[in-house]
This record gives C-alpha cells, structure tokens and sequence, in this order.
C-alpha cells in the first residue's frame, strides 16, 4: 500500500434547493491520502469549506458499507465511480490519479428531483414497493418456515434479486432513467419464491404501472444499468418481469 | 456519592413461572376491540427492524400508524447492515437446542444482567420471526433439498442462526419494510421520512405526541398521537468512530430521557472483534466485518513481538493462536466482549500487527486449504470482497487484519415488562431500549430482538395501554405542543447563533476520542472522572465555539450533526456516570480494578446485580439513580466461562 | 405537444374500453407493454425480411426464376394485398411505438448529465453499442423504404422494365436498372449496414423484451442475434453488389 496523496480539482454541482437552477463549482482539494474513501475525501473538502465561511456540500449517506443504498453520486459520467460492483462510499481514492479532475453529478432523473447539491428525492422506489412489492401476510399468519420447502437454487435465486440495495444507480445509469432494473429485481424475488406466487400478477401489474406513473423511462435493454449496479443484480431479472407481465396481461382477471 | 431514589423500579413482569408468563399475560392484558382500532393513532419513531416490523404489524391490526425517519427512505435503517444472522430455537438441525437454551445462553452470554423473563419472551418467539419472515419472502439460505440452513455464531454451542449470505439484516429490514409499504399504499400507515424527532409532547404526563424537523424545508411539525413508540436504534456514534451509520444518533432517546424517561445501563457498550482497522485521521466510520467469520478464520498474533515477516512467512509454530489457547473449548467462537479484550491484551502488550500495531490477524489458510475456495467465496464471498474494496489487500492470499471496534450498545431507555417506559404512552423498541441483553448482546440476537418487540410484543402491550388509559384528544395548540415546539426552534436557533469557528464534526471525533480513551474497551475509576471533566469543558466549548453556516430553513446537514453531537455530549457524561458507578466487570464493561488474575472479568452480583436506570435533573446536575433488582431463579449466576 | 399525444393516444384510450381485449389493450400502453409490442412487431418485421430476402435471392438463380417467383407472389392477388397492408400496419406501430418511447425517455430525463460514460467493459456495436443508434438507424431504413417502394413498386423514377399492369413487363431487368444506378446502389448499400447495427441490437433485445431469456442460452440468444442480423444485411448487400458483379447470360 502506498501513502501517495492526491491534488484534485472537484467539480461538484451545486443547487440551493429544488426550484432553484444548479451550477458547477470548482474547487481544489490537495493532499487527499489514496487510502480515503470518496465521502471521506468529500467530508475533508467540507472541513475546509466550513472553515473558510462556504456552506458544505450535501450529499446522501449513511451506511458507509455499501448495503444502506443511500449514497449516490455521478463521478465523471459513472454511476458510483469508475468500479463495478461498488457503491460511492467503498470506492477509495487509490482509483484515481494526482492531477485529476473529478466531475460530481447528482442523480438526473425526472422521477428523482434534486432536493440540494448532490442529494435527489428517491420516494418514488417506495411508491413503488407500496405499489405489490411484497407478499401480503399479516404478522402472525406464518405457516412453519419448513412447510414449504424452496429448493437452494431458487433460493439462491431470489436472494441474487433480492440483493439489491435501493440506490437508484439504474435510474441515474440509464440513458432513458428506467427503474426497470430495480423494480424487476423485487418482481423476480418475489416471482420465483413460492411465498410470492399467489400475488404474482397482481403485482408485475401493479408495479409497473406505479414505475410509469412515477415518470421513468422505457428499458433499451442497454444493460448500462446493470454494469452500474453496486449488487451486481442482473438485467435477467428484467427478462423475467417481462415473461411475467406477458403472463399477468394474458391470465390476470379483469 | 451516587443519588438513589429509594424505591425500585417496578418492571411489571407477572408472578408464575417464566416459560408460561407471556403466555398467561397475553390472555391477562386488555384488547382493543378490531371497531375501536381505528379511532387510536400511534405514532412510530424509526423504521429498522423493530419499527419497520411495529408500524406494518400495528396498521395490519387496524390503527392509524404515522412512521417517522430521518433517511430518505425508511429502507435505510442501519439495521440493513447487520450481516451475519437472526438466532431461533427451531432446532432444526438436531443438535440439541430448545427455547430453553436459547434462553439460557441469551441470560448467561449477557453476564446476568438483562432481566430473565423478557429473555424467555423472546427465546419463545424466535421461532415465530423465522416463520413471519419465511412468509414474506426472505429468501433465507437453504439446504439442497430446500429445508432452512443454519450455522454457528459466537456464544453457543449449537447451530441456530438463520441467514442470507452475508446480508441477513438487509433482507429481514426489507421483509419488515415491504409489509410497511404495504399498509402505506393502504393507507393504515402514514410515512414521513426526512425527518428527525426533537422533541417529546407529554401531556399530564402521558407521552402524546412530537415534534419533528422536517430536514428538507427545515419546518417544525407537530405530531400528536395516543401512544409513541421509540425505535430508534443505538447510541454507538457517541465514540465518533464506531460501526453504526453515520446518522445514528441518541437525540430522540435523549430528548425524552429529557422529559422523564429514565436511561438504563448506559455503560454497557459491545465492541465487535472483527472490524477493518483504522487507517488514518479522516476516518469517517469502521467497518464491521460478520462475526460469523470466526467460525472459519483463525485469530493469531506473532509469537515474537519483533517478527517483522509476512504473515504468510509466519510458521505455525511461531503462531499465537491466543483464543484458542486460552479459550480451548469455544476457541475463536468466544463471545464478542472475551474476543475483543483478548485482542486489546494482545495489543497493549506489543504483539499487535499492522503499522498502527492496533490489529491482529484472522486468517483462512486452513479452511481454504480444508474446504476449498469456492466454498469459503460462497459463504463469505461478499464480506471478503468488501475488505478487499477498503484495503486493498486479498484475503483470500493475506490473512485480514482486523481491530475491535464499537458496534452496538445494550444500553437503553428503561422499559417495564410492556416495553413501556417509566413515562406511561411512551414504548421503546429494539437497540433503544435495554431490555433484553443484558450487559453483553451475542451474535445474532439483535436481529431477533429488533423483530420480536415489532413484530410480536408491541402489538399486543399497546393494545393493554391504549384500552387503560384516558386519553383525550389533543389539538395542536395545545400547551404542551406549543411548549415543545419551542423548546426545538429555540435549540435549533441556539446552535444557529453560536457561529464560532470549529466544525460539527471536529467536535464530535474529541469527544469520540475521549470516550474511547476512558469508557470504552476497559474503564478506570480515574479515566472516567478525567473524562467526566473533559466532556464538561468540551460541551462548553461546544456551544461556544461550533460553526454551523446555512440556515435552518434548508436541508442543512451540519445542523443535524450540531444537534445530534449536542445531545451526545450530555449523554457521554451520563455514560461515564453510570460506568463510574458500577464499580464491577460484566459483560462490555471492563473495569480495569475488577478482574481476575488472569485477566478475566470480575462481577460482583452481590452489589450490582440490578439495572441502573438514571433520572436527569438536567444538564450537569447529578442524575437519581433507579434501580431494578434482578434476580435469576432459572440460570443461577455462575462466572461466564468460555474455557 | 402534449395535445398531439392526447390524440394520437386516442384510439387506444378508446380501444381500452372495450370489454375482453381492453385489459390488454390498457397494458399494451405500458412502458413494458409498449416495449413487448416493440419485440413482437419487430421480430415480425424480421420475419418479412427473411422471406423477402429469400425471394429476393432468386435473382442469382436468373431471369426465369425471378420472374417467376414474382409472378407467383402477384398471383396471390388480395392475400398479396392484405399481407402488404399488414406489413405496412406493423411498420406504422413499430414507428409509432419508437416516438412513444423515446418521448418517455426523453421526458424521463430533462436535464442531462455535464459527463455520462459507460460502465460496461466492451461496449461495442453488438454489445449493447448499438442500443444507442436504434433512432437514427430506423430512421435511415425508414427512408430507405420510402425510397424503396417510390423505386420498386411505383417506380416514380421510370426505371424501364416495370409495368402497371400485373403479369407484364420485367421485374429482373427493372430491379438491375434500379440497382445499376450508382447513387441508389449506394445509397441501399449504407441502408443495409444501418440495418444491420438495427437488428444487431434489435433481435436480441426483443427475445429480452418478450422475456426469452436463460442464463445456459443467453450467450447463444445474443450471438444468434448478431449473426441473424448480419446475415440478413449481407444477404441484401449481396443484392446490391449482384447487378455491378455479374453479367446475365
């Protein structure tokens, strides 16, 4: 491991709130240690703006483990930065070079509005879990965790679905910001589980349906979201929501 | 020296023997009839495992839930990272576990400090919670044939923790978040997220209601409401450095110990064996590596302090294996308090590794050589993947190093047998309370604990408050809101008005810094009073001397840090208090004048074998000490003995 | 313009009120409907190139064959007639759903990124490059067929060889003429390869978007999927180059 630091000009997208119009801010940040996260080196670059009477730049997180799903960030045109399967805060400044310019977008998606610098408004993910992701058994209805035995290749299934932490990084990847990638990870965990089958037509429906009204966009199959994808979830689970919803729009009632 | 009050405090649990209380009490305890529900509104604060599981549980049962959080999306809890696994005694894999065990090992790996029959309560449970969450579509690990699959985890001798690779807490907070979301869409729970309680409204004394900031136009809201529960997690950021998320706070758990709620075991800190070491000053945050790494990888030191080779270089014979050789029968499966002070003593006397000499080793040589790669990448592929991310180093090739690091705290606010607390209305749930692990939590159990309070207990408790109680309807110009409003506005425009010129954040790492200097791993009589008297000078340097710029009528991130690190700062000294007080070692407090000679912790349960449950009179005013005796007719004390 | 998406939304809206096929007209108007009806008029269209292309190779087997074959095909009379109108249908709700779509997405996204780049390691023509040139390369076969069908069949640039009336004239020679004609050739030449990056992209996204897929058969969906589209582009190149390369005897 080297003890290198880093000189970096950032250029980070600044907007005082969501009706206002944003703009790019540069600014020079020297001596970042490569062992740093990203958020730690924005948490210094804050430090100093602190310091010097500007107000800090806002940007989500909370974690700082890569499983919470809340930060985000566009870093030079890639979603979590240059690494895959990787979330903004486990990325580390080891990936990048002295004398680099770091470009710091929001999130640009319709459905997710800026609510300050570099913090979006993902609510539209949980209207769209409210919409059928989930399997409706009230507490205390369990059947024995046994009783119906879900083979490990199924389970292992739903699980590589059900990894998905929730971040957006689909939305923001996608040249059309299509939640397709996200909302056909819940499908399919729920698809394939026995546990989900009794509502699995009432739910593709229903969650797509949720996604338009939100205001994303179509899937291209470009596959760009899944490459941006910190859970490494796979656009088969796309295929999948469509073979269901050509199901669900031939057998569902009414 | 210590102010007691001189009545006990009075924790409600029903006379009978403890495998038939609950049982007994549920038919006992008043209901709600399905017509009523309806008119009663419950406000739940925090949306992990224990609120998640509480809101979508209570608006299943027909009332009017408004859910509150500060993320963006009650999906983020920090229960999401809990990694490892949720513990029930289903048994399932023969090997001999029972309810009764699970009871057993719950009482005894919490140093005989939790109280017995919430304990047994929620051994009785567990079984439920796999089930619940089976049926939501946790898609928890499988045998090939397709029946669940458990493993080990520290503290037991059998195999009972259920899991999802590497990211049970995720999936269980996505079960319990999914089946809230549900009951949003229906309209039975009202979700607010964004936003942070202040402040507490008692009405004559009966928890009625709070108020919020709503952190994205800085507005002051007024939520009234019949009860309030408080699910709002651990007060491990008191350290600055510690495994929680950046955002978890103790402000809503403050505020109401604030307004009368008395904060019990505040001392009782679990620091995690298995965390990635610190690497410099711009530290943000450690992370924790799953405990259930310990059931494969091998903890060792050199034997020689001065042995400056690679650790692959290192033979065997130049190996200190030290857990397994002083721990011979749990080996490097001893519970987490035993695995962090052995590798603090390891430390401390020169033998760590790394640069910092603040590590040790956890190596995978022979389970990589004894089962293969692939096998170890299946069970643990995502954890090894993240320490590589972090340092750079293959674990696959190099053995991890690794650090004790604060992780959760048993500490909490004083519930009674109903999870309410002293302030009648108001129940904590979950991390925030204290209830049920005593002074030491083992692997797995908070999972466990988290959902059953949520999932199974509040449920029924607060139908018995709801159906007792007078509870007029409150307007919001009611005295009490208006009071409590301004109480947050004025606090907010304090911290505003200081304009000083350190950071938030600044402040925050001293008084992390402190803490785990005095009142962290092991604690001294002299430490704790020096701490006491840093944080007190510290504190008023605070409200001199912080900058917070911006306004609070935006989303301000330094002004949530400002208020949530003013809270921390009162609440370390109440640590320190507490952790002076109890002049013993149990569990995650390690006074250094209690042990034995061989390094080991030393209770004293003729002195202490009570909760310590502390009434503020306000800020550095000498807090009343509550006591709860316990007593432990089913799992007699003995001295924990992982040998 | 959202006036002009309210009517052209009106047939549909109409449509999905009619009881029976109304649910399936209502999901039809889905983002993923939208998309699955993408796929099926699209493989569909796929489906017409083949069999034209395989007609369309009977001009190596000579004047007869083609002639012949040609004559069989008017022989169908208005079976001719409806597969034509269909054909056109399918083309005019592949197009029509293209605009929907892409109005979608660009509403999606108002504000575009100062940087974007790709995550994807290889992200060349087949895979998933050419997802970004579907618009553009469906607009040039668009024109191509336009184009084509000016030329072909009302041969408004009097290309000798055709004639109004059904059974007479020369279809081969009228085809060469077309094709001997430097700037058409060229023209259909750089048509074609626009439509082979089209269906480069476009078979293997649809068997996705009609949710073929397998992770043992996804490698051999995609494979196929380029290939098919590159065979069906030589395949009509061939037919451009044919007249320049060989003589009739």
């Amino acid at each position: 491991m080297s003890n290198d630091t880093l000189n970096l000009t950032l250029r980070i997208w600044r907007q005082e709130n969501a009706t206002s119009t944003g703009a790019f801010r540069d600014y020079k940040l020297a001596g970042v240690s490569t062992h740093m996260s990203f958020l730690e080196m924005l948490d210094v670059l804050n430090e100093q703006l602190i310091t010097s009477g500007e107000e800090p730049v806002e940007f989500d997180h909370d974690c700082r483990e890569g499983i919470c799903g809340m930060c985000s960030l566009m870093i030079n045109g890639k979603a979590h930065g240059p690494d895959n399967a990787t979330t903004t805060c486990q990325l580390h400044m080891r990936r990048f070079n002295d004398g680099d310019t770091i470009v710091i977008e929001p999130w640009r998606a319709t459905a997710f509005p800026v609510v300050r610098d570099l913090v979006v408004d993902r609510s539209a993910f949980d209207r769209i879990i409210g919409a059928g992701g989930y399997v409706s058994v009230n507490t205390g209805n369990a059947p024995d965790g046994n009783a119906i035995p879900v083979p490990s290749t199924t389970q292992e299934t739903a699980m590589d679905a059900a990894a998905c932490i929730g971040c957006g990084a689909c939305v923001a990847a996608c040249k059309n910001a299509s939640a397709m990638l996200f909302v056909s990870a819940k499908v399919s965990q729920l698809a394939v589980l026995p546990q989900g089958k009794a509502e699995r037509n009432e739910r593709v429906l229903n969650m797509v349906a949720q996604m338009d009204k939100e205001g994303f966009g179509h899937c291209t199959n470009t596959s760009e979201c899944e490459a941006a994808c910190p859970a490494e979830v796979s656009v088969s689970n796309i295929a999948r929501l469509n073979r269901e919803y050509v199901r669900a729009s031939l057998m569902s009632g009414g | 020296m210590v102010r007691v009050a001189s009545e006990t405090l009075n924790s409600r649990v029903p006379e009978g023997p403890v495998d038939e209380i609950w049982d007994k009490h549920r038919f006992n305890m008043k209901l709600v009839n399905p017509a009523n529900k309806r008119k009663f509104t419950v406000i739940v604060v925090g949306t992990g495992l224990a609120g998640g599981a509480a809101a979508a549980s209570l608006g299943e049962l027909g009332y009017n839930v408004k859910a509150f959080c500060f993320q963006d999306s009650p999906r983020r809890a920090h229960s999401i990272a809990a990694q490892g696994g949720i513990n029930a005694a289903k048994n399932y894999p023969n090997d001999g576990d029972s309810v009764w065990r699970l009871f057993y090992d719950t009482v005894k790996g919490g140093d005989y400090r939790a109280r017995e029959a919430n304990v047994y309560r929620l051994a009785q449970v567990s079984n439920n919670i796999i089930d619940q969450c089976t049926a939501q579509g946790v898609p928890f690990a499988r045998e090939y044939g397709g029946t669940l699959s458990n493993r080990s985890f520290g503290g037991a001798q059998v195999s009972r923790t259920f899991y999802c690779r590497g990211q049970t807490g995720q999936q269980l907070l996505l079960g319990a978040y999914q089946a809230m979301m549900r009951q949003v869409h229906l309209g039975k729970v009202q979700m607010f997220a964004r936003r942070e309680m202040l402040e507490l409204i008692k009405v004559d004394g009966v928890a009625r209601g709070i108020v919020v900031r709503n952190l994205t136009t800085g507005k002051l809201e007024t939520h009234t409401a019949d009860a309030v529960v408080l699910c709002t997690g651990g007060y491990g950021n008191v350290y600055y450095l510690s495994t929680n998320a950046k955002g978890c706070n103790v402000t809503a758990s403050w505020r109401c110990h604030k307004q009368g709620a008395f904060f019990a075991n505040p001392c009782y800190t679990q620091i995690h064996p298995t965390c990635i070491p610190v690497s410099g000053d711009y530290q943000s945050k450690l992370t924790l590596m799953s405990e259930s790494l310990r059931n494969d990888g091998r903890v060792w030191v050199p034997k020689d302090a001065n042995d400056t080779r690679k650790p692959s270089d290192i033979p065997d014979e130049d190996r200190d294996y030290y857990l397994e050789r002083r721990y011979p029968s749990f080996g490097n499966l001893v519970p987490r308090d035993v695995a962090s002070r052995a590798a603090k003593e390891r430390c401390d006397s020169g033998f760590g590794v790394s640069e910092t000499g603040l590590a040790v080793y956890l190596d995978f040589r022979d389970a990589i050589k004894r089962d293969g790669e692939d096998t170890i990448r299946r069970k643990y592929g995502n954890l090894f993947h993240m320490y590589q991310k972090i340092t750079a180093e293959d674990p696959y090739k190099v053995p991890m190093k690794i650090f004790p690091a604060v992780h959760y705290t048993m500490g909490g606010l004083w519930v009674d047998y109903h999870l309410m607390s002293n302030l009648p209305g108001l129940f904590v749930l979950g991390e925030a309370n204290f209830s049920d692990h005593g002074a030491n939590r083992l692997g797995a159990s908070a999972l466990m604990q988290g959902l059953s309070d949520g999932y199974f207990v509040i449920p029924y408790t607060i139908g018995d408050h709801l159906a007792k109680a007078t509870l007029p309807k409150i307007p919001e110009d009611h005295p009490a809101c208006v009071d409590a409003m301004q109480a947050a506005k004025l606090r907010i425009d304090q911290l505003m008005a200081v304009q000083g010129s350190r950071t938030v954040d600044s402040f925050h790492r001293e008084l992390g810094l402190i803490m785990w200097d005095h009142c962290g791993m092991a604690r001294t009589k002299s430490g704790l009073e020096t701490a006491i008297g840093q944080i007190r000078d510290l504190r008023e340097q605070f409200w001199q001397d912080v900058r917070v710029l911006g306004s609070g009528e935006t989303l301000n991130q330094s002004l949530e840090k400002a208020g949530r690190v003013a809270d921390f700062m009162e609440f370390g000294e109440l640590m320190c208090v507490d952790a002076l007080h109890r002049e013993e070692s149990c569990g995650g407090h390690f006074r250094e004048e209690h042990q034995t000679a061989e390094g080991e912790a030393q209770r004293n349960d003729a002195d202490f074998s009570y909760v310590a449950a502390w009434e503020t009179h306000g800020v550095g005013e000498e807090p009343t000490l509550h006591k709860e005796p316990l007593s432990f007719p089913n799992v007699p004390p003995a001295t924990r003995s992982y040998k | 313009m959202n006036a002009v998406y309210k009517i052209l939304g009106l047939p549909a809206e109409l449509l999905c009120k009619v009881p029976g096929i109304g649910p399936i007209v209502k999901v039809c108007c889905t983002s993923v409907g939208q998309k699955i009806l993408m796929a099926l008029t699209g493989l569909s269209l796929c489906g017409f190139l083949v069999a034209h292309l395989g007609g369309n190779l009977n001009l190596f087997a000579g004047k007869d064959a083609f002639n012949g074959y040609a004559e069989k095909l008017h022989s169908l009379g208005p079976l001719l007639a409806v597969a034509e109108v269909g054909l056109f249908a399918t083309f005019l709700l592949h197009i029509g759903l293209a605009v929907s779509t892409t109005a979608m997405s660009r509403a999606a996204r108002k504000n575009e990124y100062e940087k974007k780049a790709t995550k994807q390691s290889g992200f060349i023509l087949p895979n998933g490059g050419a997802s970004n040139l579907m618009l553009v390369t469906g607009l040039i076969v668009f024109a191509y067929l336009v184009v084509h069908i000016l030329d072909m069949k009302l041969n408004v640039r009097g290309f000798p060889g055709a004639s109004e009336i059904p059974g007479e004239g020369d279809k081969f020679e009228h085809v060469r003429a077309v094709l001997l004609d430097f700037k058409t050739a060229v023209f259909y030449a750089v048509c074609m390869l626009a439509l082979g990056i089209h269906l480069s992209h476009g078979v293997r996204s649809a068997c996705q978007s009609l949710g073929i897929s397998h992770p043992r058969w996804n490698k051999l969906i995609s494979i196929g999927g380029v290939l098919f589209a590159w065979l069906i582009a030589a395949g009509f190149t061939s037919i451009v180059v044919w007249p320049w390369a060989v003589v009739p005897h």
